[in-house]
């Protein structure tokens, strides 16, 4: 970083400073507006119209919310991303914590497999679902030509309704698991030697110096894993439409296929709108919440 | 958090921009007097048919040439759907009976009538359901393009090894009688092969059932539905039972669309009999290493009635080049243009006395669908259509994915299907 500036600004007009300032944040601040709020007001607007794109939009009021609340189809969705967050987000925290303990240390060649690692997270996610449908193939896939060498028949992965929840959500942990060790990564090395001596010279045994120490000293990392993970698998799309559409029967229907399906299937805008409101308000609720019961219990730098 | 906050921006920004270079005709280009249009489709087979048809019709018209766009099956719909509200649409594009209601009252598909009168064109040479399938409000908004034509594929090597041979009729019977059921028994082993597949498509299988056990599905366009009525619940039973009650095909769990693998099943030689619409065979025939047969849908107690479904040809309203785009429309209702592509193999072509050369180069590849034409010459039903149909009709088809599993008795399953047919 360079040192800041000497301190000039007196000369300098207050307004030239601010249109500066601006001018700086206009690139961003049109990233922000244009793709983040601009569509946020839009589908809060579209929400309360009657609009299947080809007819005319038609003010209906709160008629999209009096049938969000009758829909079973949205609740359900509900509880099935619910159920693929509550196993997304504990299999990526816990995998990804477990593998930068494993990465954290000075090996040769370590830094390329930490890079093997974190492929699966760059590649295009349709590309990734449609490599992994192949895999869980029933009939020619590798995971069950696989399971064929020890004398076991496979079943069909993604036409199981009680398998094709966890087949999918393995895909999204296998997918993020390793983008997520980064974080890990660099909290562990934050984290100060010395303390290490301190505990072992103490007589804690490395259970113990993980779980009294480093996790205690990991929160905030703990914090924005938490947090990311959590919007991620709420608004997991990609993979889910590539290998399952929702199916089968409505097992891996989660929320944001429900609002695709409205959306481009069945050209409801308006409709799909409200649902997108919907979700809105339960990532906001589920992160606010969150923030609250970290922000009680977080360190965030190991005083001196 | 920005970082991430920041990649999102980046991510959210190249989608939308990508979206906002989708609209494709702005390279048609209009250069010298020469027009070119925009032809979408999404049958990767018959791309290869159709550019034969536009050379020649490029050979009658040197100044119109025509730019295929093919995309596949989803997107083909979304993209349409979004262009033509956008009013940025392909001259002329294919469509299907499912799509034609959520089309036709929107003023985005182009009346037809004049042109095809001035083209010396004559409806009535067409099937008349496919005809009529394009039909709204006395305004002809689709050129017939082929008949889709529902028959039973069978795979001739298990036949052989199971020493039967397909009869001439097939029967059926909803209490399980008739010839049809006891060749799918002696077709089945075990629960590694089936003599039949039983699954949830409404156009090839169910649909059939119902209207030859003298059922309707609805009873006249834009009408009512009566899934619920009594030959309809006995034929969707029929659908059932052949899973649960004879053993003849394999389960919803491993067919419901959209994770099944009931057409795989076919080309994997674990299914013995599998209805298709004709339009399938070019894509069976690379896939499959066993011979082919073809067979006509098994009647039933009131005969034998097959769903067809003829897709069209249809021109956007506000294309640019609505007379070069005319001329193209009518150009492929021609005869010529329609053997062109029934010669080849593609299609049954909707003009009733086109459909030789198809039976011939089927033939070639020792494969007699003569079924098939027999069947689209013999009684035939439209696909039912409703007012948003689109929405409906897959909220019907996902309610019938309970018909394949053995939980739900099938009259409240069809009690449901009516009710999301006949909701307002």
């Amino acid at each position: 970083m360079l040192r800041p500036a000497p301190r000039r600004t007196h000369r300098i007009g207050r307004g030239r400073q601010t249109a500066a300032a601006y001018a700086l944040l206009a690139p961003s601040l049109v990233g922000v507006l244009g793709f983040l709020l601009a569509p946020v007001v839009i589908v809060l607007v579209l929400s309360l119209f009657d609009w299947k794109l080809l007819s005319t939009p038609e003010f209906i009021g709160l008629a999209n919310y009096r049938k969000l609340f009758t829909d079973s189809d949205v609740w359900h969705s509900l509880l099935v991303t619910l159920y693929y967050v509550i196993i997304c987000v504990p299999g990526t925290t816990i995998l990804s914590l477990l593998l930068a303990l494993l990465v954290d240390r000075k090996l040769r060649g370590m830094k390329y497999f930490r890079a093997l690692l974190v492929i699966p997270w760059m590649a295009t996610p349709v590309a990734l679902g449609l490599v992994w449908s192949w895999i869980f193939d029933p009939g020619r896939g590798a995971l069950n030509q696989f399971l064929g060498l020890f004398g076991v028949d496979g079943p069909a992965w993604l036409s199981s309704p009680v398998l094709a929840m966890p087949s999918v959500a393995a895909v999204h942990i296998w997918q993020f698991a390793g983008y997520n060790m980064l974080f890990f990564l660099a909290g562990l090395q934050n984290i100060p030697p010395s303390l290490r001596e301190a505990s072992s010279l103490d007589g804690a045994s490395p259970v113990a110096h993980f779980f009294s120490i480093t996790l205690p000293l990991l929160r905030p990392t703990m914090l924005f894993v938490l947090i990311t993970n959590v919007i991620g698998s709420f608004q997991a799309f990609d993979t889910i439409f590539v290998m399952t559409e929702g199916g089968p029967g409505d097992s891996t229907e989660v929320t944001t296929y429900l609002i695709y399906d409205e959306a481009f299937k069945k050209f409801d805008f308006g409709y799909a709108s409200t649902i997108s409101v919907l979700l809105f308000a339960v990532v906001l609720i589920a992160t606010i919440s969150q923030f609250v019961y970290f922000e009680r219990r977080t360190t965030y730098e190991v005083s001196g | 958090m920005s970082l991430s906050r920041r990649t999102f921006l980046i991510g959210a920004g190249s989608v939308l921009a990508l979206a906002g270079c989708g609209s494709s005709n702005d390279k048609a280009s209009s250069g010298g007097g020469k027009v070119e249009l925009v032809y979408r489709l999404w049958d990767e087979q018959q791309e290869v048919g159709y550019k034969a048809v536009f050379a020649e019709f490029t050979k009658q018209n040197p100044d119109i040439t025509v730019r295929m766009e093919v995309l596949p099956w989803d997107q083909y719909w979304t993209k349409l759907t979004t262009e033509l509200a956008s009013g940025k649409a392909p001259d002329v594009f294919w469509l299907t009976v499912d799509y034609f209601p959520d089309f036709a009252g929107k003023g985005v598909l182009a009346p037809l009538d004049d042109l095809i009168s001035k083209a010396g064109l004559k409806l009535d040479a067409y099937n008349p359901n496919v005809v009529q399938s394009y039909k709204f409000e006395d305004k002809q908004l689709g050129m017939p393009k082929d008949m889709g034509i529902v028959g039973l594929l069978y795979n001739k090597d298990l036949f052989k090894k199971a020493g039967v041979t397909m009869p001439a009729e097939l029967t059926w019977a909803p209490d399980g009688s008739g010839s049809f059921l006891e060749i799918a028994r002696k077709l089945t082993v075990g629960t590694k092969q089936w003599g039949f597949c039983s699954w949830n498509h409404n156009q090839t299988q169910w649909l059939n059932w119902i209207a030859s056990n003298g059922g309707h599905a609805m009873d006249k366009p834009y009408g009512t539905f009566d899934f619920a009525g009594q030959k309809s619940v006995e034929a969707l039973q029929f659908a059932r039972d052949l899973i649960f009650k004879w053993k003849v095909s394999p389960d919803g769990t491993r067919t419901n669309p959209p994770t099944g693998q009931a057409t795989e099943m076919f080309y994997r030689g674990e299914v013995a009999m599998f209805p298709a619409n004709n339009a399938l065979l070019p894509f069976a025939l690379p896939e499959v290493k066993f011979p082919i047969g073809v067979a006509a849908m098994p009647a039933g107690p009131a005969g034998r009635t097959v769903v067809i479904n003829g897709l069209a040809e249809t021109m956007f309203a506000k294309t640019k080049h609505p007379e070069e785009a005319g001329k193209l429309v009518a150009f492929l209702g021609t005869e010529k243009a329609q053997r062109l592509m029934g010669d080849a193999g593609y299609i049954i072509p909707a003009l009733t006395d086109a459909g030789a050369g198809y039976q011939t180069f089927w033939q070639k590849k020792g494969i007699d669908v003569q079924p098939f034409l027999d069947s689209a010459a013999g009684s035939t039903v439209n696909l039912p259509i409703a007012d948003g149909w689109t929405s409906k009709s897959t909220e019907i088809n996902k309610a019938a994915n309970d018909l394949f599993l053995d939980k739900t008795p099938v009259q409240d399953i069809a009690a449901a299907m009516d009710k999301i047919g006949n909701d307002r």
